[in-house]
């Protein structure tokens, strides 16, 4: 068993550990009864996200300064690992508000700006896989990294800023009773802990991908290998 | 009910999916890099 097996399964047992106080724990919310109780991931699968697009934002911002291939993997890996978490915040977010709205969507400025963010980082992405690989590629996802990461405060503030559907920050308003707080705190650790490795993983992914040749350049090599001499 | 067990469905589905790939894919990897060397 791998290093980052062992790493994954602790993260597993902890978020199962997540999963018994939100089930088991957490008290029943007196308005909303059983769908507050998918809060819990969907609150601490944002906050994981915006931690990920930050290290986005500070792996682009030392590839601009140093060009270092470490922090362009660091941004790679960590904004897959933000597109995934941002994808169950949305998910989740459209389940809780059917029972509780009426409607899975609504263009609320909470939700857009959240689906904003899912699509420049999916852009980022894209980008990513469909250009040729290389400095000038590296250095263009560097700008989309950093600038990208201005619609995370967006996000954050939206419910303050306009009126809509989405309810205010609870968390820093103190609006929960304790045991829901504990809960909480724990499902957002253990999730920040699971994304921590999922990053690290990611990154040793996209370390033995640049190792390794790839199939384009290996194509290239084979057909000049194939060339005939040029007649002299 | 039905709403909180489908949303923690499709989320242990996209979380737990996702690193079961990326830990297949590092398993591979690596394969791949040792029989090289």
């Amino acid at each position: 068993m791998t290093r980052y097996t062992r790493l994954a399964g602790l993260a597993v047992l902890l978020m199962l550990a997540a999963g018994a106080l939100i089930f088991f724990y957490a008290p029943e919310d007196y308005l909303q009864k059983e769908p507050q109780r998918i809060f819990y991931l969907h609150v601490s699968a944002a906050i994981a996200a915006f931690a990920c697009f930050a290290v986005v934002l500070g792996g682009s911002a030392v590839y601009l300064r140093t060009e270092s291939a470490r922090a362009d993997r660091l941004a790679r890996a960590a904004a897959l690992v933000g597109v995934v978490l941002t994808t169950v915040t949305l998910v989740m977010g459209m389940l809780y508000a059917k029972p509780i709205w009426g409607t899975f969507w609504t263009w609320d400025a909470r939700l857009t700006s959240t689906l904003v963010l899912w699509i420049i980082y999916a852009g980022y992405l894209l980008l990513r896989r469909l250009a040729e690989p290389g400095q000038q590629t590296a250095r263009f996802a560097a700008v989309v990294g950093i600038f990208g990461f201005v619609d995370v405060p967006i996000v954050y503030f939206s419910v303050t800023w306009w009126r809509g559907h989405h309810p205010g920050p609870v968390i820093v308003s103190n609006a929960l009773p304790p045991e829901m707080l504990f809960t909480f705190m724990v499902t957002m650790a253990c999730t920040l802990f699971l994304a921590a490795v999922m990053v690290a993983i990611r990154y040793r992914i996209e370390t033995l991908m640049d190792e390794a040749p790839s199939p384009a350049s290996a194509h290239l090599v084979g057909a000049a290998a194939r060339e005939p001499e040029p007649a002299r | 009910m039905i709403y909180l067990v489908a949303a923690y469905v499709f989320g242990v589905l996209i979380l737990g999916g996702f690193l079961a790939l990326s830990l297949s894919q590092l398993r591979e990897l690596k394969a791949r890099a040792s029989t090289k060397k």
